[in-house]
């Protein structure tokens, strides 16, 4: 199970590597993301604002990345026959559905490097990052965690033929809950319990603190701990959307 | 006990088209439907389009839940316990899909192999293997997006076997190949039967059936309408002439008439490139052809003959009574 894991990201990475269209969509929402950060935040701010709003682009990057990505990539896994293949196979479908997640949240690496570099060569936005270490290991983190969280959806995505247009709906919640818009100190309460759930607003929160130097450890750990519950809550999700994907024969498009 | 076992499955479809005042619409894809697979044997399951061969299949390979009825794989019930059933069965489908086009096919097995548990000591020695099974030796390290037809489909034949199933569910394997390509298929499948492999093979041509089944069983309308070996229904027409008149284009009402004449028990019409092929079933041998003859008066007829009926008769003649 772990052999058919590793080799699934693998797979799944050269898959999107390999494809014209995700390299090209992966340059453009970057930057269209780190644009509005800077226009939003401000021209005027100074440059460790500005940082950090470039950090919440990313994050919702990665978010789009998984949620919208991973939805595309069902589908067409759905479209080109593999996903029945892979629902037949012996490994539990946990083992065959979460590269997918992770690969397409590991994808986002590409994303970020590309949000920080269009911040610092077209808005003159420094790449200042005081905990290099941590900042690594915040972004793994935020990828597993974002990934996983992506994997809830994914049962959902074996069932539906819709997968991609379910996850670009799922895209806005997540990006106004997680606080990456919108500062979650000026949006209602009530948001703030949602948002302690997110793995984006942990992976967020991980990434600025630690290029702050203001220590990411509470974050990282939040995220692994959130990892761990949806991977709990997923199995189950998994198990029984794949029956009803059997009883409604929504493996096949046709 | 049989490998294979279907006893009075029946599958319904349904769905809600339509966004408001969405009603149910129910499809019956299977009913009733019961067939047994010996150990070994190749079973060949023969229908048109929309019959229900491939929901069968799909039922047998755990990927879809019968509405009704009882199904065993090797003893084990594929809706019930699909983790007994899938490492002991191998889904191969025609067409040029179920593959990761932008990887290469030794990428493609080397996936399918981690996915399908094939123990790792085996694993570069079982895709060398099956390379020269399917007579991909030489292409493996090239992109699947750049293979034939041809090609993906005997990659698809060594995914299937990648993990040494007992039991293979072939779909429609040939479709879309040309002449030599599925010759060599077929070839490859009754090198698996001879291995001792017990496979369920849908198709609809009649002459891979009969070159290749030990028994079929012929289901319409997804009901199954005959079952035996391709002698045996051959058997069950053994008293008709097939009488085949090439012309020109003969219309409708012309092909109605034929069908009216006393003695015939069916007539079908074979669209060739230039010309039409009017196949007519006769039990009045070739006695019937200058009735025939007289009736297509005002049409070109370039050649008439009359044989001896094949399996393909045969299944028109069920397909047809149903």
């Amino acid at each position: 199970m772990i052999r058919a894991f590793l080799t699934g990201i693998r797979v799944h990475l050269v898959q999107l590597v390999r494809s014209p269209f995700d390299l090209v969509a992966m340059l453009i929402w970057p930057i269209i993301y780190a644009s509005i950060a800077y226009y939003l935040i401000g021209t005027g701010s100074n440059t460790r604002v500005l940082f950090t709003a470039s950090l919440g682009a990313a994050m919702m990057m990665l978010w789009s990345q998984v949620i919208v990505g991973s939805g595309f990539a069902l589908d067409m896994q759905r479209n080109q026959g593999t996903l029945e293949l892979l629902v037949a196979a012996p490994v539990p479908l946990v083992a065959v559905i979460a590269p997918i997640m992770i690969a397409s949240a590991a994808f986002g690496i590409y994303g970020l490097l590309v949000t920080l570099a269009w911040g610092r060569f077209a808005f003159g936005i420094p790449v200042a990052i005081d905990h290099p270490v941590a900042f690594a290991m915040a972004a793994a983190a935020a990828i597993l965690a974002v990934g996983l969280l992506g994997l809830i959806a994914a049962s959902l995505f074996v069932l539906t033929r819709a997968a991609a247009y379910v996850g670009v709906a799922l895209q806005y919640p997540v990006y106004l809950a997680s606080g990456l818009i919108i500062p979650l100190a000026i949006l209602p309460a009530w948001l703030g319990p949602i948002s302690w759930v997110l793995a984006p607003t942990w992976g967020y929160r991980g990434l600025t603190h630690a290029a702050s130097g203001t220590g990411a450890w509470r974050e990282i750990g939040m995220c692994l701990l959130l990892s761990v519950i949806y991977l709990v809550v997923a199995l189950p999700c998994l198990a029984w959307f794949e029956r009803l994907a059997r009883e409604r024969a929504t493996l096949r498009l046709s | 006990m049989p490998a294979i076992e279907f006893e009075g499955v029946s599958r319904t479809f349904r769905s809600r088209p339509g966004m408001f005042r969405r009603r149910t619409v129910e499809v019956q894809a299977l009913t009733d439907a019961s067939l047994s697979v010996e150990p070994g044997e190749l079973f060949g399951l023969l229908g048109p389009n929309g019959a229900g061969k491939t929901t069968s299949i799909k039922i047998l390979t755990t990927l879809l839940l019968p509405s009704s009825g009882r199904v065993r794989v090797l003893g084990h019930d594929p809706a019930g316990e699909p983790s007994k059933v899938r490492p002991l069965i191998g889904y191969v489908f025609g067409g040029d899909r179920g593959l990761y086009d932008r990887l290469s096919a030794r990428d493609n097995l080397s996936y399918f192999a981690d996915v399908y548990r094939v123990p790792i000591r085996d694993k570069s020695r079982r895709i060398e293997e099956l390379l020269d099974v399917v007579g991909l030796r030489g292409r493996e390290k090239e992109r699947v997006e750049t293979f034939s037809r041809g090609m993906k489909q005997r990659l698809h034949i060594a995914r299937g076997l990648l993990h040494d199933p007992p039991v293979l569910f072939l779909d429609e394997p040939t479709i879309g190949l040309d002449p030599v390509g599925a010759r060599e298929l077929r070839e490859t499948v009754s090198a698996l039967r001879d291995a001792g492999k017990t496979i369920l093979l849908t198709t609809h041509y009649m002459y891979e059936a009969d070159e290749l089944c030990g028994r079929v069983a012929v289901i319409t309308g997804g009901r199954i309408v005959a079952e035996g070996t391709p002698a045996s229904l051959k058997a069950g027409i053994a008293d008709r002439t097939v009488i085949e008149i090439e012309s020109d284009k003969v219309d409708e009402a012309v092909v109605a008439r034929l069908r009216e004449i006393t003695g015939v028990t069916s007539v079908v019409v074979e669209e060739r490139e230039e010309s039409q092929l009017l196949l007519v079933q006769s039990s009045l041998g070739a006695q019937l052809v200058q009735p025939l003859i007289g009736l297509l008066e005002g049409v070109t007829v370039t050649a008439v003959a009359a044989r001896e009926p094949t399996l393909e008769d045969a299944y028109v003649a069920l397909v047809g009574a149903a």
